[in-house]
């Protein structure tokens, strides 16, 4: 959907460049769009029937005209008027309801092939894996659904139409005014080229004044935006008076660039309207002319006027057609490069549904490199990891940055398959089994709990979509955000604003857990948080943790002392091998890495004193 | 709204247009000659072309009338350039007037109204309403000028050439108007709609993508799709309804014309016919009703477009109309020299009535020590530390820095006395460099280098791709929470503030560096008095003396072995928060170490 704005349709202009114009790719495109029309060929009929009869209808007035005046001046002003003012009114009637069906099918069709599109596109993304997340940037991603959907928008609502309907009235013009008088006409047109060429040139500058005006505006809005941000800052270094000369000099040089624009507006448009003053007085002079001659009548003269106005619009709006095209064209490039993309872990023929685990995992000898951009595989950053974890364990990982503990846990959850060796749960290779049935039994609360915009409670009960509002009083209960939940304005049916951002960090971990908590899997991978919370939420969290852990097989990738303490089993990484696990007990006793890194806080802790 | 603000507003509006009277005024006539130029054009086409010349076969007069229209057409088109490059200039002239009348409003406002206001509500005022007022004030208005120009005057010749018809003409008009207006007024909301609709989609989306492994870890992809499709047909409902308004009203507003037009046509001929209306007259007639059309029909749109201007203009002041509250007073002085003595007497304050943080507050420190804040969140702590560079005014009592009440003295004599390093550090999308001398633009590039040496922050800035000259933010370039935090350091040392206030919060700096942090700012501290809200034990080892606030009181006071013997408030906060933190900060610190190495 466009909003209509003056100037609005040059702001459109992208710096959008296709890469590929060969025929195979064009086909592509075009194969792409079709298919989306394909449910709704009748309507797409539909509009193109009424787009025709609705320009055809517009066509007719002028030629009406002319013969109500030949009626007037020929005297005859009776029933045969009455005829051509009737016509003329029917016509008009039929234009209203032609535009009418046109403007609502067109708009139809169009929105719904958009919404369609959005879908495919969206169902697309839920089933690729987590490896093309890890090479794609999120903004990227986001971009592909936002703005290059609402630049195909552009051309499938309004450009396609624009195109057919400028063309169409052009064309029908011309060809009106020839079979008029092709004389009067061929010489009436001469002012075309010159309309054309005025306008190609305003265009090419003004795209190219109108990406300056954008791009200073955009400091402008960011210069804005950042000072407001940091305004405190701006405040106590006393820089108020020079921030407001750099925003002076933003909005300075954004009114400067602006000023082209008002130059190039400021001549292009009266050009225009010179332009077609030229075009009426070569009507009035050369059909006088030819009037004299008695090579036309009075009429066919009127008619003329009223034609020249139909060639001022359509040219210009043809000439915003190409950018739009253009981007438009990138955009559904990029889009279906998106929808082209296979996901790398799917289930294999076969799988079969995890049956109800108790949990034991086994790591046999795994190894792991990610893949990257382009099918090629990168450094090994797993070697040989052995592990068994009986049912019911909780896993302290422990380990430097990069030591492979995220890389274990995204194994477990068959993000990723191992290059080579085996992950088996209960004695099942994860390759055997099919990835909704294992994610089914198990959980994954991230650093910081990552929450998404709707209710507390739809938040609770993401995993279990028919919790009833008593299961998640409890899980809400059970991990302590009872409490806080309450206090809220709405109590559980607050909304949470994008991610949760009306709720404090340990809040959102409560709320995390409560929904881990829900989920009730039989494995749990948590990556705690490594921002401070305040001390009674810290207190919270550490009971909610308890909870959590016991009865079920945990990984936690750790930072809190005394979760790593509680662990059955201490993990500790280096450069993805395991160097040393046990109890807390058994690892200080081996004096090894661990014991180093405990005893360097230790140490840390009596520093103070 | 009531009806006299609304038009108070406007009038407040236009105010902004005062220093452009006379381009204005030149604008107007050159709009009112172009619009002579074009009413006289038809005039000829009609009077004298066609009855004059055409009827009466005179070649001579034909030629002589189409020059007149062509230099007609000339003086209309200059007029009309010399309008739009006036008023265009005047349009931007205008918007970067009211962009630096907001903006000089902004820096002046205080903490309170940047607490009670979210940057993005102020951003959408600032561009979002800016934009609807500069567009009214800058195009709206000269256009409706121009309109309300072109229909008085064709209406005024209509009546001229045949009142009769004209009588018709006018039947059409106020429909026309109205229609027009009513689009625009249901046609806005609709589209705002929209636009909301397209918002929740893109929320939606942008969730699901960074969510992913969520998402994917509970296997909920089936109800992510439907929760998108639920948004994505509200989205189509939505523009579909749009839709509908668009293609009720566009096309009914091309045929109200049309009518006028028929009966003219029916009318008119038969006028012409019986010889009371001679044929030229009838031709200027129809060639009238076609410039009327669309002025008619932007009518309607300009009165909806002056509406949600005002309502923008409202929202734009105010802003301006927010009072400055901590701003200096008319006898103010420069802060006397000193050595950054700090005392708070009797201070009680509040960021909302009845809600006290501050209550009768006490404490006085020297100049020249060092005093880590501690207590509960809540406690008052970075309440306490802003009132020194008076962030906030007290409700009652006073803060004194070396002996002067700070109301008493000049705003920015007092803050150049003070170094600021905030919990979450705010640095600016500029250069390191630029950072760094954020406070003292004139520093020497030795200087700058000196205070990221003393902040242990040069060493990472050697590194980085362009050093001093690397662009915070740009090309991926994001700088790790310790990082941050050196450059604020370095921001405040680079001031030579007497006081300096260390909001030290979550940031994970790793082992060493801090370490190194801690000996460079027992360097700095020298001489200079030294607030520390302090997270960590190693920063508290810093401090001289540890305060321990607890509900917006000094409840404790002493040294860290003091303290544990004799605040439990102390003990507690010891045990659960300061150490539980280390441990986490140890493993992780020793992870930047390695990858540094």
């Amino acid at each position: 959907m466009r909003v209509h704005q003056p100037g609005g349709s040059l702001m459109r202009v992208r710096g959008a460049e296709v890469e590929d114009w060969s025929w195979n790719s064009t086909r592509r495109r075009l194969g792409v769009l079709w298919r989306l029309t394909k449910p709704y060929r009748l309507r797409t009929f539909l509009s193109v029937f009424s787009l025709l009869a609705a320009t055809a209808t517009a066509l007719a007035p002028p030629l009406l005209a002319k013969r109500a005046l030949d009626d007037a001046v020929n005297g005859t002003t009776g029933t045969a008027l009455i005829v051509v003012v009737v016509v003329f009114v029917s016509l008009g009637l039929a234009n209203w309801g032609m535009t009418y069906v046109e403007t609502y099918m067109t708009g139809w069709v169009g929105e719904r092939i958009l919404a369609d599109l959005r879908k495919q596109l969206f169902g697309h993304l839920q089933r690729l894996s987590l490896g093309f997340y890890e090479r794609n940037r999120a903004g990227v991603l986001i971009s592909r659904m936002t703005n290059d959907i609402e630049a195909i928008d552009q051309l499938v609502t309004d450009g396609i139409t624009t195109l057919a309907q400028s063309t169409l009235m052009l064309s029908g013009t011309a060809f009106l005014l020839i079979f008029l008088d092709w004389e009067l006409a061929l010489v009436t047109l001469t002012v075309i080229p010159f309309m054309i060429i005025a306008t190609v040139i305003f265009r090419v500058r003004s795209a190219r004044a109108y990406s300056s005006v954008r791009e200073r505006l955009g400091l402008v809005t960011a210069t804005l935006a950042e000072d407001i941000a940091g305004m405190r800052m701006v405040q106590a270094f006393v820089r108020e008076e020079r921030a407001t000369e750099n925003f002076s000099t933003v909005a300075r040089s954004y009114r400067d660039s602006n000023m082209e624009t008002v130059v190039l507006n400021g001549l292009y448009f009266p050009f225009v309207s010179l332009l077609a003053t030229l075009a009426l007085a070569i009507v009035l002079g050369y059909g006088g002319h030819l009037y004299f001659q008695g090579a036309i009548v009075i009429g066919t003269l009127f008619a003329f006027m009223l034609y020249i106005n139909n060639f001022f619009d359509p040219v210009q709006q043809l000439s915003q057609l190409y950018s739009t095209f253009l981007s438009a064209t990138a955009a559904l490039d990029k889009v279906i490069g998106v929808l082209d993309e296979k996901p790398e872990v799917v289930d294999r023929p076969g799988a079969r549904p995890l049956p109800h685990i108790s949990g034991r995992v086994r790591f046999e000898d795994v190894h792991f490199s990610y893949g990257l951009r382009g099918g090629e595989v990168g450094e090994e950053v797993l070697h040989g990891i052995d592990l068994d974890v009986p049912a019911g364990t909780t896993v302290a990982l422990v380990g430097h940055t990069g030591a492979g503990k995220s890389t274990i846990a995204k194994l477990l959850a068959r993000f990723y398959e191992p290059t080579s060796g085996r992950i088996t749960i209960d004695g099942y290779d994860l390759n055997d089994v099919t990835m909704e049935s294992l994610r089914r039994q198990l959980g994954i609360v991230p650093q910081e709990g990552f929450l998404f915009a709707g209710t507390v409670a739809e938040n609770i009960a993401f995993a279990q979509p028919d919790a009833t509002p008593e299961e998640i009083v409890r899980a809400a209960q059970t991990v302590g955000a009872h409490d806080f939940i309450l206090r809220l304005e709405d109590g559980y049916e607050t909304q949470l604003g994008e991610r949760g951002s009306r709720l404090s960090l340990g809040q959102r971990q409560l709320v995390a857990f409560a929904r881990a908590l829900l989920a009730d899997p039989r494995i749990l991978i948590l990556d705690e948080a490594t921002s401070s919370v305040d001390i009674g939420t810290e207190r919270t969290i550490e009971r909610a943790l308890r909870t959590l852990l016991a009865d079920r097989t945990s990984f936690v990738i750790a930072h809190r002392l005394s979760t790593i303490r509680d662990a059955d089993l201490i993990v500790v990484l280096e450069h993805g091998q395991v160097i040393e696990q046990g109890s807390h007990d058994e690892l200080l006793a081996l004096q090894g890495l661990y014991t180093s890194l405990y005893g360097d806080w230790a140490g840390a802790a009596s520093a103070a004193g | 709204m009531s009806a006299v603000p609304y038009r108070r507003t406007f009038a407040r509006l236009l105010s902004f247009l005062q220093p452009y009277k006379r381009g204005l005024a030149i604008s107007a006539v050159l709009a009112v000659g172009s619009q002579a130029a074009q009413i006289a054009l038809i005039w000829v086409t009609g009077r004298n072309v066609i009855d004059e010349a055409l009827l009466k076969h005179n070649a001579q007069k034909l030629w002589l009338y189409v020059g007149i229209i062509a230099v007609l057409g000339v003086v209309s088109a200059v007029f009309m350039a010399g309008r739009r490059l006036i008023s265009g200039k005047q349009a931007l002239d205008v918007e970067m007037d009211m962009r630096q009348r907001l903006y000089s409003h902004f820096v002046r406002l205080s903490f309170g109204f940047y607490d009670r206001n979210q940057t993005g509500q102020l951003m959408s005022r600032a561009t979002v309403d800016l934009q609807s007022v500069r567009f009214f004030l800058g195009y709206g208005l000269v256009f409706f000028f121009q309109n309300i120009l072109t229909v008085a005057s064709v209406t005024v010749v209509l009546f001229f050439f045949e009142w009769r018809l004209a009588l018709i003409v006018l039947a059409v008009t106020p429909f026309l108007i109205l229609l027009a207006y009513r689009y625009s007024h249901i046609a806005h909301p609709t589209l705002r709609d929209v636009q909301q609709k397209l918002a929740d989609v893109a929320t939606v989306t942008e969730e699901n993508i960074v969510g992913v492994h969520v998402v994917k870890a509970f296997a909920q992809e089936p109800a992510e799709e439907e929760k998108f499709r639920v948004r994505n047909e509200a989205l189509f409902r939505q523009t579909i309804r749009a839709n509908r308004q668009r293609a009720t009203y566009v096309p009914l507003l091309s045929f109200l014309p049309l009518l006028a037009q028929a009966a003219v046509l029916l009318l008119g001929a038969r006028l012409v016919a019986n010889g009371s209306l001679p044929i030229g007259y009838y031709v200027s007639f129809n060639l009238y009703l076609a410039l009327l059309v669309t002025p008619l029909r932007s009518l309607g749109m300009w009165v909806g477009q002056a509406q949600r201007a005002t309502a923008s203009g409202e929202r734009i002041f105010q802003i301006l109309d927010e009072p400055e509250d901590v701003a200096d007073r008319p006898d103010a002085v420069e802060l006397p020299e000193g050595g950054g003595a700090i005392r708070f007497e009797d201070v009680s304050f509040s960021y909302l009535p009845g809600r006290p943080v501050l209550e009768d507050l006490d404490l006085a420190l020297d100049a020249g020590t060092t005093v880590a804040l501690i207590g509960h969140t809540g406690s008052g702590k970075t309440t306490l530390s802003s009132l020194v560079p008076r962030f906030y005014d007290v409700d009652s009592g006073r803060v004194l820095v070396d002996g002067a009440d700070v109301r008493d003295v000049q705003l920015a004599s007092l803050r150049r006395a003070i170094g600021v390093i905030a919990q979450d550090p705010f640095l600016f999308s500029t250069t390191v460099r630029d950072n760094i001398a954020f406070g003292l633009p004139e520093l020497t590039d030795d200087e700058v280098e000196r205070v990221a040496t003393l902040a242990q922050a040069h060493e990472f800035i050697d590194r980085l791709p362009q050093g001093y000259d690397t662009v915070i933010g740009e090309r991926g370039i994001t700088l790790s929470g310790g990082q941050r935090q050196r450059i604020a350091i370095a921001r405040a040392l680079a001031v030579d503030p007497r006081i300096l206030i260390l909001d030290d919060a979550t940031a994970s700096v790793d082992a060493t560096t801090e370490a190194r942090i801690r000996a460079g700012l027992r360097e700095v501290m020298q001489g200079r008095t030294t607030l520390i809200i302090a997270h960590r034990l190693s920063t508290i080892a810093l401090a001289d003396e540890v305060v321990v606030l607890d509900s917006g009181r000094v409840c404790a006071r002493g040294t860290h072995d003091e303290l544990l013997e004799t605040s439990s408030i102390y003990r507690e906060i010891y045990e659960h928060g300061l150490l539980e933190r280390q441990f986490a900060d140890e493993v992780e610190s020793r992870a930047e170490v390695e990858e540094v190495a």
